[in-house]
């Protein structure tokens, strides 16, 4: 056995990959500045704030070193407005609430606006688009532009339960965050199962079931679920699947078929 | 040369600056994730595992010079700071070389999950028509394709066709020895096609995996195959920042031109 591990990112990896978010913190002691694998880590100069890997935070404020100062999201005001989201709006009663905007992405309000994405250049020459976790969304923030709209991160769950672990004592009412925080995620879990039945929307070929505003461990949880339902839906509807193409393959050798007209439609969760 | 080109080699850095660590080990964690999400093999990113082997080797230099340093009872100013930084960079060491060997490993389980159809997919053409095919003696191991060259066969590393290669000669001797030499000969083949199914299994391209659209929008597609010659784009376009379950064959060439990542 090469790899024990099964198909797709597993909850441990999952909040590996989370303590790469960059946080802010308030260091307390000096520490001249690192070249790391994982990119330069800025010199700590106290009191000036740094943002630094969550992992690294996390070493440091073990040791008593820093203290991190929370996201704006982490705050139970902020959380209690996104619940309210969640549950008291009809248009969010099957979607979980929107994601924070990828960069070029309008924000929620004005959605006339056409989304730019900018790419970065690998050295290799590809296109490279930034995402989570390597955007400052969990980076403390003094000022939040009052038309910017509270949303949970990709990892939200994994980085509010570290942060309330080993740094409660930063937090603004720690007890109150960690029950809204439970709350949200059982209203999410909830709608998680309640979206089964849309899921054969993504059975057929060329079809997708949109998960939008889902967070990183909740996909880690539903990933076995979803796939396997999905798989089996596949095989299931294999043999229609394979007769329709071959209709198509008939339709287009007689030049009827317009490509643009398909009956997969987009089903939201 | 059109405008992205231009701008390419412009953006396209120096591997050393730390702005160009910091890309590779972001390239590096999304290839990761996306490796560990699909069925299939991914092409391997040779310049990026070169430069990431290449910063560990000097990583593991800069830490075992440090150590040394503070170790040295003659420095006259030990540096309070020397414990916590060594134990920074171990911390950041550890936390990329297991990235890395849990892409190796999980590269490793799918070549001997499917190793004939790998090696048949590299193997420079059809195989010769064994001619030993009504001698008795046919062997399980006839049925591995030869290698044209040496080296790197997309989308395969050159240890690791080396590795598959190995895998797959003594695979097939050990069925050979076990039970196959006491089957008919006809029936000793380890790439049998009788019937019209071949034996040959190869990873599930169907299944559904979870990706994040990073552009303005993109659309799934039904790639060719049941008699429909050309790829079918669906009807629905994932926009910037949706989350969707999609198939993988339909979104495996945005994931090759950087438009989706895999979750």
């Amino acid at each position: 056995m090469a790899f024990p591990l099964p198909r797709g990112i597993t909850p441990p990896e999952i909040s590996f990959l989370a303590e790469m978010e960059m946080v802010t913190i308030l260091p307390r002691q000096r520490l001249e500045g690192l070249e790391l694998l994982g990119g330069p880590v800025e010199p700590l100069i106290p009191p000036r704030r740094a943002s630094l890997p969550l992992w690294l935070a996390l070493l440091l404020k073990r040791q008593r070193r820093a203290n991190i100062l929370p996201p704006s999201w982490l705050h139970p005001e902020s959380l209690s407005f996104i619940l309210d989201i969640e549950t008291q709006y009809e248009e969010y009663k099957d979607t979980f609430s929107p994601p924070p905007p990828l960069p070029g992405q309008p924000l929620l309000h004005d959605r006339g606006e056409l989304a730019v994405a900018t790419p970065r250049y690998t050295p290799d020459g590809e296109k490279y688009y930034a995402a989570p976790p390597f955007l400052p969304q969990n980076v403390a923030r003094d000022h939040v532009p009052p038309q910017e709209l509270q949303t949970l991160p990709f990892h939200w769950l994994e980085v509010g339960n570290m942060l309330l672990d080993a740094a409660s004592d930063d937090l603004v009412e720690p007890d109150q965050t960690r029950r809204l925080l439970k709350e949200l995620r059982e209203v999410r879990m909830a709608k998680i199962r309640s979206g089964v039945d849309a899921l054969d929307a993504a059975a057929m070929g060329g079809g997708g079931v949109a998960l939008t505003g889902v967070g990183a461990i909740e996909l880690g949880e539903g990933r076995r679920f979803i796939s396997g339902v999905v798989d089996g839906l596949r095989r299931i509807g294999a043999s229609r699947e394979q007769a329709r193409r071959e209709e198509l393959a008939e339709e287009m050798a007689n030049g009827g078929y317009d490509a643009t007209q398909d009956d997969d439609d987009e089903m939201e969760f | 040369m059109d405008i992205d080109d231009i701008l390419a080699s412009v953006d396209r850095h120096d591997p050393s600056t730390p702005e160009s660590t910091a890309l590779d080990h972001q390239l590096l964690t999304r290839f990761w994730v996306a490796e560990r999400g699909v069925s299939e093999l991914l092409p391997w990113p040779g310049p990026l595992m070169d430069r990431m082997m290449d910063r560990v080797r000097r990583q593991i230099e800069t830490i075992e010079d440090l150590a040394a340093t503070s170790a040295d009872p003659t420095t006259t100013t030990p540096n309070p700071t020397t414990n916590l930084t060594l134990s920074i960079l171990q911390t950041d060491l550890a936390r990329t070389q297991y990235t890395l060997r849990s892409l190796l490993r999980q590269r490793l389980a799918k070549l001997t999950t499917h190793s004939m159809h790998y090696l048949l997919r590299i193997s420079p053409g059809p195989l010769p028509p064994s001619q030993s095919q009504d001698r008795a003696d046919i062997r399980p191991e006839d049925a591995i394709p030869a290698l044209g060259t040496a080296g790197a066969h997309p989308p395969l590393s050159a240890p690791e066709v080396a590795f598959l290669h190995a895998h797959q000669r003594l695979l097939a001797t050990h069925y050979g020895d076990a039970f196959l030499a006491s089957f008919p000969p006809q029936l000793r083949r380890l790439d049998d096609n009788a019937g019209g199914t071949s034996m040959v299994q190869g990873p599930e391209g169907r299944e559904v995996v979870f990706v994040r659209c990073l552009v303005e929008a993109v659309r799934v597609v039904v790639p060719p195959g049941d008699g429909v010659e050309a790829a079918v784009v669906g009807g629905t376009a994932m926009r910037m920042g949706d989350v969707w379950a999609v198939r993988w064959e339909g979104v495996r060439d945005a994931w090759g031109r950087g438009e989706v990542e895999v979750l």
